[in-house]
């Protein structure tokens, strides 16, 4: 039985962000995870995996583009073995690092899955199968989501995948049909598009990448129509049938049609759920919402005092935002007792190509929340670096007050959008005004330049967008 | 050598003052100690020495000039004394600065111009105890450097505790000799801020004692501890503010960060900014403004933390009536701005109520009622009359005493909704019958709340009559901006040794609280006396009031 001051479950970039800075604060402090490293999600089964094999499709997908040029490749050559020890490489040098990290700072790190039995003592299960106990002064959860997997897909049948065993590249489908239209079924579609499967997608709602606002989506979208076989949205699966030569997925269209179709693979991204289910919440006053996430407060505190919890077992959703929680519960813990979560601008990038990020207010939340707000446009087509680049389908918009012009969100489609963003959350964040861009110097000839350029747009007209003036 | 000499630090926190006289001239040869110019300050007219002898070759100073300290007198062709006077002009600070500020009031003392061991001590200045168990603070300014001439009371540096932004100020006189520490530093109570060559003027024991300045020790604002005792029972809805909220505030991640340590409502402080851009400085110029008002009291009502009283019994929570927070309010303004003092006398109404009782009649065929306040007021306003004083008003602004040449006398009302005070106006103007009428129309319009806010402006001074309910004396509070109120209790037949024997007579007790920055106690007593006189014998009145 050994004691700890923070007990941090799950290693993930909340988890183990946590724990590196409350360590560096001179905390004592315990990293409860399974992984030989840390990592979580992002770094094993997300972020990190699926950015690798996102490159390797542009490549191809730039080669293919090439042509147009003049520079003609042959058709790509795909070791699959290779590209997934290279993708795995890269997992394993980045938990690596990390693992170094926990070492270089001395860090108590235990390979184990926790459960509480109440608010100050787990039990923990170590990777042998042997017990121990722990008690602490104040844990953090940070055990993060899992995959969907609705009832109706739960065949056991290894040709329906999730997001993970989708990175684990089995093989190459001949066909795949994407269950979901978000950011990780887009992402991954992409990736084994690009490999040669054809790809269909099923999505509920009206368009792709829902809580994307519409004009942004659209050069996505655009991509993807001639990369994707079938993009069916307002489109629900009704049934499953693994047979000998696929998953046969019966659909219903809008009109009230249903067809059935074959499939290689199906692939299931309708979205995560909390891992909050089998870590003893029941043995602490800790509270739940009905999908099981995490309910917490500004500091991320949850109903049992001595408990915090942080990420997508709270339902944050992304990486970025775990670890900022992470960082600032380590602070709370550290002396700084009044401090909240009180971001004005989270980052949503989807990796696809062309890329998508926004921050901020969106057009959608302006529309819905009636807030006043002017829109200023700079579309890439007037960009010399698209154009250099080949990429002239981006958009870079400002939502602005225009009460006294500050900016209010920013959200960007192209090539590098999510580079690109951060500019945006850095202006949001500070509260600049249009003019504060406007008058900053961009470098040319960057894809930066069309945010200041759209800054131009909104005084009246930027210098290579000429809008005549209507009266 | 040519030496400048400038004024030097008088002490007792004197800025500078009005030139009076100047009692030197160009060509003039002067010896140390010597007066050169007569100085009006706010305390009195003083001389200023020489500390340098030589021959005066300009003189920048005329008669009707202000100045202020370290301000350029005159230039002297000083003697080659260099071990008296080793500093040539400069235009650093000058050495002669440092005489003792009560050199010339003392004049066998021996001024001497440089550093002396004996006038100057090496003291070092410890971060006082700010009051609310606040141990110490990061150091955000340091407002002093070496050389600097510190007064009491001078801000030293800007202290960002966990409970607000604060200036330490100074409680030593000197020059600083030493800064130990620097922006960024964290600092305890006890630790030593800087080192200062203090005037010996300055009392030792008051370096390490606790500030006497109390503006450092605010009560706590019920917010600062909101987050720690509620937040495990609180759930927001959405951990990510909505965007409308976020839209609101223009404040950088860092200085929203700097808002929550320190427990300033972001939402409530002013951006000077672009756009209304809230910077660091807006938010500690916020945080030291509630400073302020809350220690110059006109919150610090609300501001008491007050504990859980259901934990001993039933309570029951009811809102404070206008008149009450207007009470509440202006009383506790006044007992923080005005230094009071209460003077208890008796008057000897015997007669008075013989001649009160008898002429009742005729007042009340008038429509009025001869009670004992109608008379006072009468008395009162004479009173005012003898001591102007009492008819006045002190504007602090401007230092200015106003006189008041109407005699308008407030009278106190109990009503059911409260204290209030309508005002009997140009009493001198008016008989007793008249006042007896007039005050009592004002009265029931008082209780019936058919009052107007002009009828309770204007009074002179107030009379607080609490005789039917009792009392032998009590202690009334000022109601400013008058400067005195009287207080009367309830008279009663005392045995009182008159011409060799014990006689039964009818004492009022009479309670006078003046405001003590405007009166003297000897005038308290004497306004007190007159007033007891003139009741005990209303001739008094006609022959001086």
């Amino acid at each position: 039985m050994s004691n700890t001051k923070i007990a941090i479950i799950g290693g993930g970039p909340g988890g183990y962000v946590a724990a590196f800075k409350a360590a560096d604060a001179g905390l004592d402090v315990t990293l409860i995870d399974p992984e030989e490293n840390p990592g979580g999600v992002c770094l094993y089964r997300g972020c990190i995996p699926s950015k690798t094999l996102l490159h390797i499709a542009k490549l191809i997908n730039e080669t293919r583009q090439a042509s147009q040029w003049g520079i003609e490749f042959a058709s790509p050559e795909i070791n699959l073995d290779q590209v997934r020890a290279h993708k795995d490489n890269v997992i394993k040098k980045m938990t690596g690092g990390l693992g170094q990290l926990v070492k270089a700072r001395k860090l108590k790190h235990i390979r184990a899955f926790a459960h509480f039995r109440d608010a100050h003592n787990l039990d923990l299960t170590l990777i042998d199968g042997s017990k121990e106990s722990l008690t602490f002064e104040h844990a953090i959860v940070s055990t993060g989501s899992t995959p969907a997997m609705p009832g109706v897909f739960d065949t056991n049948d290894s040709r329906i995948m999730d997001s993970t065993s989708a990175l684990d590249l089995q093989d190459v489908p001949k066909s795949m049909l994407i269950v979901g239209g978000g950011i990780i079924g887009m992402e991954l579609g992409q990736v084994y598009a690009a490999l040669g499967s054809s790809i269909s997608v099923v999505e509920m709602m009206p368009g792709l990448i829902p809580p994307a606002d519409r004009d942004l989506v659209k050069p996505l979208q655009e991509h993807l129509e001639s990369q994707f076989e079938n993009i069916w949205t307002k489109t629900k699966v009704t049934g499953v049938t693994p047979t000998s030569e696929g998953i046969s997925v019966e659909l219903d269209i809008p009109n009230g049609h249903t067809f059935t179709q074959t499939f290689s693979r199906v692939l299931i991204s309708v979205g995560r759920v909390p891992n909050s289910s089998d870590i003893g919440i029941g043995n602490t006053n800790i509270q739940v919402d009905d999908r099981g996430f995490i309910q917490v407060n500004s500091q991320m505190r949850t109903t049992e005092p001595s408990i915090f919890a942080i990420g997508d077992v709270i339902g944050a959703g992304l990486a970025h935002t775990a670890s900022h929680q992470g960082t600032l519960v380590a602070e709370i813990l550290s002396g700084h007792e009044k401090l909240v979560f009180e971001p004005r601008a989270i980052p949503n990038v989807v990796y696809t190509d062309p890329e998508i990020a926004w921050c901020g207010l969106t057009e959608q939340q302006a529309k819905d929340q009636a807030v006043d707000c002017k829109i200023a446009r700079f579309p890439w087509s007037a960009s010399g670096r698209a154009s250099a680049v080949g990429r002239n389908e981006g958009l870079t918009k400002l939502l602005i007050d225009p009460t006294n012009d500050r900016i209010l969100g920013v959200g960007i489609s192209g090539n590098n959008a999510g580079e690109l963003i951060a500019e945006g959350v850095v202006a949001v964040e500070m509260g600049a005004l249009a003019s504060d861009i406007q008058l900053s110097i961009h470098p040319h000839p960057t894809l930066s330049e069309t945010f200041m350029e759209a800054a131009d747009v909104y005084y009246g007209q930027s210098p290579h967008m000429y809008t005549p003036r209507r009266n | 050598m040519q030496t400048e000499f400038k004024i030097p630090d008088l002490g007792e926190n004197i800025e500078g003052g009005d030139v009076v006289g100047v009692l030197v001239a160009k060509g003039d040869e002067i010896k140390e100690d010597q007066p050169i110019i007569e100085l009006e300050t706010d305390k009195a007219v003083v001389e200023v020495p020489s500390s340098i002898s030589g021959k005066i070759i300009d003189v920048h100073v005329s008669e009707g000039d202000s100045a202020t300290i370290g301000q350029l007198l005159i230039t002297v062709e000083t003697e080659n004394k260099s071990i008296e006077n080793p500093e040539p002009a400069s235009h650093t600070p000058q050495p002669e600065t440092e005489i003792p500020a009560d050199a010339h009031a003392v004049p066998d003392t021996s001024a001497i111009p440089n550093q002396n061991t004996e006038d100057s001590k090496i003291v070092e200045f410890l971060l006082p105890d700010l009051g609310e168990n606040i141990e110490g603070g990061e150091v955000i300014a340091v407002m002093v450097s070496v050389g600097d001439q510190l007064r009491e009371n001078q801000p030293v540096l800007e202290l960002e505790t966990d409970k607000a932004v604060v200036e330490v100020p100074s409680s030593i006189n000197g020059n600083v000799s030493g800064v130990n520490i620097k922006e960024g530093d964290t600092v305890t109570v006890g630790q030593t801020l800087i080192t200062v060559e203090a005037e010996k003027n300055t009392p030792a024991n008051t370096l390490a004692e606790p500030s006497a300045d109390n503006t450092l020790a605010e009560p706590s604002s019920p917010a600062d501890t909101d987050i720690e005792k509620t937040s495990p029972t609180i759930i927001e809805k959405s951990i990510t503010p909505s965007p409308k909220e976020t839209s609101l505030i223009p404040a950088a991640p860092s200085v929203r960060r700097l808002a929550r340590e320190i427990g300033v409502n972001i939402t409530e402080v002013n951006g000077t900014g672009p756009g209304g851009r809230i910077s660091k400085n807006d938010v500690k110029s916020h945080s030291k403004s509630l400073h302020q008002s809350r220690t110059t009291g006109t919150s610090s009502i609300a501001s008491v933390p007050l504990p859980d009283f259901s934990q001993w019994g039933d309570i029951e929570h009811q809102p404070m009536s206008k008149v009450r927070q207007i009470t509440a309010e202006r009383l506790t303004q006044a007992s923080i701005t005005i230094p009071m003092v209460t003077q208890f006398d008796k008057a000897d109404v015997t007669d008075l109520e013989f001649w009160r009782k008898k002429h009742g009649k005729r007042a009340e065929a008038a429509g009025g009622k001869l009670t004992p306040t109608a008379i006072i007021i009468k008395i009162l306003g004479a009173a005012l009359k003898a001591f102007p004083q009492f008819n006045a008003s002190i504007d602090v602004d401007r230092n200015e005493i106003i006189y008041k040449k109407y005699c308008n006398i407030g009278i106190a009302v109990d009503t059911e909704h409260g204290l209030m005070v309508p005002v009997v106006r140009d009493v001198d103007q008016k008989n007793i019958i008249e006042l007896s009428v007039e005050l009592s129309k004002l009265a029931s319009k008082t209780r019936d709340r058919k009052i107007s806010p002009s009828d309770m402006q204007g009074g002179c001074i107030t009379i607080s009559n609490v005789g039917v309910m009792g009392g032998t004396a009590f202690t009334p509070i000022v109601n400013p901006p008058e400067v005195a109120i009287l207080g009367v209790a309830r008279s009663s037949v005392e045995a009182i040794h008159i011409d060799g024997e014990f006689q039964p007579r009818t004492m009022m007790p009479l309670s006078l609280t003046y405001d003590h920055r405007l009166i003297d106690g000897a005038d308290g007593a004497r306004f007190l006396r007159w007033v007891c006189d003139a009741l005990q014998n209303p001739f008094v009145v006609l022959l001086e009031g």
